[in-house]
């Protein structure tokens, strides 16, 4: 069943009235983003399940606690950050990622690079390529410690803002840019030593 | 005349268009004469978006099942509050 889509304004009064079709429309609304936000911050499928519903029933608790200062769906991909984040540290610790100066390419004392760089960007040229790469930068992704995974998840993946980023993760904006910078770094690496290898 | 090393200091501002125009034209005119710049930029613009491409659009179905079935039986097992239950009174009074 197709359900309406539904603007706070309209959706808040009716959860607050414990209404069912509100709830339906709101699974509908956000479920896809709620569930792809999940995975790929806790980077286990049986975790973002999980956190998929357990999000949709503390939004259905605590909506009369909501007093609107957020937009609804700032507060409901808050509470899914929390929740995945709080599985991925439960798990044991991934790799430190290495210093920023470590991740890009050696530089003579002049400050110029040392040594040719690759452009691998136009390599992923047919479809099996692209396919290839993206598996890999989900592996490197599931490499990342989760303070860099989280900032690069949020504006890389899912697209959110600095702003909105910011807000969720509750950092300010030099520790957002700083890790994010060094996750696509650590990325960006990892992408960079599998297409010399594949495509020398 | 900026170095390699400069352009890797401002290249997140670059990317995040935050650069003052005078800045950027400059770190441009870098990337027209370094190959090893333009190849690095080009790579990590990219890293961003493969990134973009692992976005999930879509949810299984049997897992919109599994979701609903969940709180649908966490719903009806749960107490109703004092409010909900003093709503229901009123509402049964009228």
């Amino acid at each position: 069943m197709a359900a309406t889509q539904l603007d706070d304004q309209q959706l808040i009064p009716k959860l607050q009235a414990r209404d069912e079709a509100a709830l339906e429309a709101l699974m509908a609304q956000y479920q896809a983003r709620v569930f792809g936000l999940a995975l790929r911050l806790s980077g286990n499928r049986q975790d973002a399940e999980e956190v998929l519903q357990d999000v949709f029933l503390a939004v259905f608790q605590k909506i009369d606690g909501f007093r609107g200062e957020a937009k609804l769906s700032s507060w409901i991909y808050r509470i899914t950050a929390n929740a995945a984040l709080m599985k991925l540290r439960k798990r044991p610790k991934v790799q430190q990622i290495p210093l920023e100066e470590e991740l890009g390419p050696a530089m003579t004392d002049e400050g110029m690079i040392a040594e040719p760089v690759v452009d691998w960007s136009r390599l992923p040229n047919d479809e099996l390529d692209r396919k290839e790469l993206g598996q890999r930068i989900e592996q490197a992704l599931n490499l990342l410690p989760a303070d860099y995974r989280s900032v690069v998840v949020l504006r890389d993946v899912e697209g959110f803002s600095a702003q909105e980023a910011c807000d969720m993760l509750s950092l300010s904006e030099a520790a957002l840019k700083s890790r994010l910078h060094r996750g696509r770094l650590f990325l960006r690496k990892q992408l960079a030593d599998y297409a010399m290898v594949h495509h020398a | 005349m900026l170095r390699c090393r400069d352009v890797g200091m401002l290249l997140y501002e670059y990317i995040e268009q935050r650069l003052e125009p005078s800045v950027s034209q400059q770190l441009e005119q870098h990337l027209a004469d370094c190959p090893g710049c333009l190849a690095f930029i080009n790579t990590y613009k990219q890293t961003m978006r493969l990134s973009s491409d692992l976005r999930c659009r879509d949810i299984p179905p049997e897992l919109q099942q599994k979701l609903r079935s969940f709180i649908k039986t966490k719903l009806s097992s749960r107490r109703p509050s004092f409010w909900e239950r003093l709503r229901s009174h009123l509402t049964g009074l009228l």
